[in-house]
């Protein structure tokens, strides 16, 4: 649903591009995880796909058309963003928060509908979140937060949602509990797609694993076909060995303690 | 009924009122009377108390006043100014004079570089400093203020000592003295309208029980509504100007326009009956020579058929 | 519920801000004011000074509520206020300008307001020469060092000037609603009505803003726009309120905080209560100026001054 297409982008007054050349699908029905280390150009990407940052190369496609030919409300009814931090400025209802998501069906002066309350609904029922409805934004731990925002994405009634590093500040549990909605969205037909640095979560929910290196494409495929000790090292630049443990049911990376040198 | 009260009590009032503006002639009258000419080397206090001693009748006197300005001028003393302030417009040779900044706290380099051997500064808190540091240069400085009438005889006279025009600043305060007596003596028996005289709009001000511009509205046979404030330019309120009710308005001729067509003006009874008169303040800076035939003029503007011919 | 406390608090304000004063008037007296069968220096003063000057100050608090409230929503900054990018400085100093060029009196706010118009325009282009269109601190920023340069404006225009000039200046600066006219009421009116619609039209953009520019615009809010279209607005509003009474000051800012306090979440809500909040705390403030210290008036700016510092005092010690 979600098309890279050779995309680069080159920030003024840096030497190095900070994408280059990266292509790949986000599909319906798929939860695809763009990975990497810092600065490999994984903001970037979200960043790129909200139009705060110029392409310089390359188109992003959504359903097949150019993101730059929609206009940026419409885009938004087919493609909710997560990004990665929030900080509300005011005491907002949730219910009302979940409510904006119906903005881009809205506009400025379109008033609710029927159908506008039903998606709000089913947005809370699908994110539990229907026991904090009532509450402010301002007064949510980490956790129900972040299960908040979804909700909102949710609401938007788009078939594709895109997460940048939704669980940094997140509990083990509350991590977890966030990857099986992201999961089940997927199951539901939604294309996912998320940028993450938590590899080895990712490696146990996703379908299509992307890693990216210094702004290109150094690995794609399945988690079971990136997750490769010498791709990793290189990427990653330290010690480290994939294992596979059946309890977990798939590929983990471990970081190994620093090797003394000579 | 109110009427009457308000007449006998305006007619009480005007008796003490003028008692006093007969007091202030009086000091005219004294200062006029002066006994034996005075030696060119003279000893004068001046309004922050310092005494000055003048060896020679100075040659280049910078006056930082406009009243004294005029007042040297008036005495024959103009042709010695070397440096005036930025408001002394008047007598229109004063033009020539270097501008020498505004009055207050002058900028003492600027004064210096005249070279002059007698600085009249004006006497407020605001230049202590600067007389201060004048004198720490070896020039002669006096400060004086002339805010009210009484001021002008006695600075007059001051002044009159320092450049040695004793004779002509005599003169001067008599002609004067002469010119308000009579117009006082014009106007006591006749019947002193309340009179409110607008200086500014924006705060209101008018003019206040301690302006000069209320003796002179006195001797005029005119009676403030705002005699009883203090303040020379009190601010005041539009209501309390309602509630006080002046029979007159006195204002410029620009002012009178706006104020007879303004539907907020119309409430006083006075702009109602288009009893706004034109008498125009920037006229009398402050009581120089001028303040005799100024009041000789306001009285001719409150009392036009009483003071015909 | 609470809006009928609102509109009953603006009511009641209005008819105190009539009855009293100097003079004071029974409300039976205020009626024949108004319908013109009274004693005619009561209708005077009911026709030409009270209703002119209330509703005037009615105006001015609405103008800067509802200014103040959006611009602190699109700015996600609960410190803005509506002399954000410059307005009050530059207003002040193009009536300063005026008042010391002694320019008649109808063209000191005409000078006030295009003072406020030219302060926006340049913080905007400063902003924007900063590369941040969008930004909100870019933008804050612009307006302090606009506004400051104003503030070096105004105090060389007043450093040589003589007295009354000085007085004039910080009377307009200090802020009164003294000089009221039903022509100034009309224009107003208008000005404001018309400038509250906008930010209305805008309050669920606002609502989407303020939750951060990222996210606004992965929802299809165009951010550098629907910003910029309330710092104009707001701005508009406030140079309209400047130009009819000089600087009144805290309205824009507390106002919002109290209409927040009682529970207004989303703009729309939070816009049209803080006009009406705005609206009844300017007629009160105009009252108070007019009867605490008599025969003299306060200025506006001034009792709305006293007004808002324990309040946000008190603010301060809850976020403590």
């Amino acid at each position: 649903m979600i098309v890279f297409d050779d995309v680069a982008v080159r920030y003024p007054h840096r030497e190095l591009p900070a994408l280059d050349g990266v292509s790949f699908e986000a599909p319906r029905s798929r939860l695809t995880a763009v990975v990497g280390p810092n600065g490999s150009g994984k903001s970037t990407l979200v960043r790129a796909l909200v139009g705060r940052a110029e392409l310089s190369r390359g188109a992003i496609l959504v359903d097949g058309a150019p993101v730059e030919a929609a206009s940026r409300r419409v885009l938004a009814t087919r493609v909710a963003i997560v990004t990665q931090r929030e900080e509300p400025a005011f005491p907002l209802g949730v219910r009302d928060y979940v409510g904006l998501g119906r903005y881009p069906h809205l506009g400025l002066w379109r008033g609710r509908s029927r159908a506008d309350v039903a998606a709000v609904d089913e947005a809370i029922a699908l994110t539990e979140t229907a026991s904090l409805a009532h509450r402010a934004i301002t007064e949510l731990s980490g956790g129900e937060w972040q299960r908040v925002r979804l909700a909102r994405a949710i609401a938007q009634g788009g078939e594709a949602i895109v997460l940048d590093e939704p669980t940094t500040f997140l509990d083990v549990g509350h991590e977890m509990a966030v990857f099986e909605l992201l999961d089940r969205l997927a199951r539901d037909g939604h294309a996912v797609l998320l940028v993450s640095h938590q590899l080895n979560l990712v490696a146990r929910f996703a379908d299509r694993m992307v890693l990216l290196h210094r702004g290109q494409v150094a690995a794609a495929g399945t988690p079971a076909q990136v997750m490769q000790g010498e791709v990793l090292e290189r990427v990653y630049d330290w010690p480290l060995v994939v294992t596979r443990d059946p309890a977990v049911g798939a590929p983990a990376l471990v970081p190994l303690r620093a090797r003394p040198r000579g | 009924m109110r009427r009457t009260a308000a007449v006998s009590r305006h007619a009480s009032r005007t008796r003490r009122g003028s008692a006093r503006a007969i007091a202030a002639l009086a000091v005219l009258a004294l200062a006029a009377c002066e006994r034996a000419p005075v030696p060119a080397h003279s000893v004068v206090t001046d309004d922050f108390g310092d005494t000055i001693a003048v060896a020679s009748p100075p040659r280049r006197i910078v006056s930082l006043n406009p009243t004294t300005t005029e007042l040297l001028y008036a005495i024959g003393a103009g042709g010695r100014l070397v440096g005036r302030t930025t408001y002394d417009r008047i007598p229109a040779e004063v033009q020539a004079v270097p501008d020498l900044g505004p009055g207050l706290r002058p900028n003492v380099e600027a004064v210096l570089a005249t070279r002059p051997d007698l600085v009249i500064l004006y006497a407020s808190q605001d230049n202590r400093d600067a007389a201060r540091r004048l004198r720490a240069a070896h020039v002669t400085t006096v400060s004086y203020k002339v805010d009210r009438i009484a001021d002008f005889a006695r600075v007059t006279e001051a002044l009159g000592r320092l450049t040695g025009d004793t004779a002509a600043a005599r003169v001067t305060i008599d002609t004067v003295g002469r010119t308000l007596a009579a117009t006082l003596a014009r106007t006591m028996g006749l019947p002193h309208p309340r009179v409110f005289w607008f200086l500014w709009e924006s705060p209101l001000l008018a003019v206040g029980g301690g302006s000069f511009l209320n003796e002179m509205l006195k001797v005029a046979g005119g009676r403030n509504v705002y005699d009883s404030l203090p303040a020379p330019s009190p601010a005041v309120t539009f209501e309390d100007l309602l509630r006080r009710d002046p029979d007159i308005v006195l204002a410029s001729a620009t002012t009178r326009a706006k104020m007879l067509a303004d539907p907020k003006w119309r409430t006083l009874r006075a702009v109602r009956k288009g009893r706004v008169l034109v008498f125009d303040t920037t006229i009398v800076n402050g009581p120089s020579a001028r303040v005799g035939a100024s009041a000789a003029s306001l009285a001719r503007v409150l009392h036009p058929e009483a003071m015909k011919e | 519920m609470r809006w009928l406390l609102l509109v009953l608090a603006v009511a009641t304000a209005i008819v105190a801000g009539v009855m009293l004063g100097t003079l004071r008037l029974s409300p039976v007296e205020v009626l024949q004011g108004m319908l013109g069968t009274g004693a005619p220096m009561q209708t005077a003063v009911v026709r030409e000074l009270r209703l002119p000057r209330v509703l005037l100050a009615a105006l001015v608090g609405a103008g800067l509520g509802a200014a103040g409230a959006a611009l602190q929503g699109a700015t996600r900054n609960v410190l803005a206020e509506p002399y954000l990018l410059g307005v009050s400085g530059g207003a002040a100093m193009g009536a300063v300008i005026a008042v010391a060029l002694r320019a008649p009196a109808a063209l000191v706010p005409l000078a006030g307001f295009a003072g406020a118009l030219g302060a926006v325009a340049l913080t905007l282009l400063v902003a924007r020469a900063a590369g941040g269109r969008g930004d909100a601190r870019i933008v804050l920023m612009a307006g302090v060092v606009v506004g400051a340069f104003a503030n070096a404006a105004i105090m060389v225009a007043l450093a040589g000037a003589d007295a009354s000039v000085v007085r004039g200046a910080l009377w307009w600066m200090m802020g009164s609603a003294a000089d009221a006219s039903w022509g100034g009421v009309r224009g107003l009116a208008l000005y404001v009505l018309i400038g509250i619609a906008i930010l209305l039209l805008l309050a669920r953009a606002i609502d989407v803003l303020a939750l951060g520019e990222d996210t606004a615009a992965g929802m299809g809010v165009d951010v550098a726009r629907v910003a910029l279209g309330v710092y104009v607005a707001g701005a508009l509003l406030a140079a309209g309120t400047v130009a009819a009474a000089g600087l009144v000051g805290f309205v824009g800012l507390l106002v919002p905080h109290l209409v927040r306090m009682a529970g207004a979440r989303t703009h729309r809500t939070i816009i049209s209560a803080a006009a009406l909040a705005g609206a009844a705390l300017v007629v009160m403030a105009d009252l108070i100026a007019r009867v605490a210290l008599p025969p003299a008036e306060l200025p506006l700016g001034a009792v709305t001054a006293i007004l808002g510092v324990p309040f946000f005092l008190a603010r301060l010690r809850r976020l403590a």
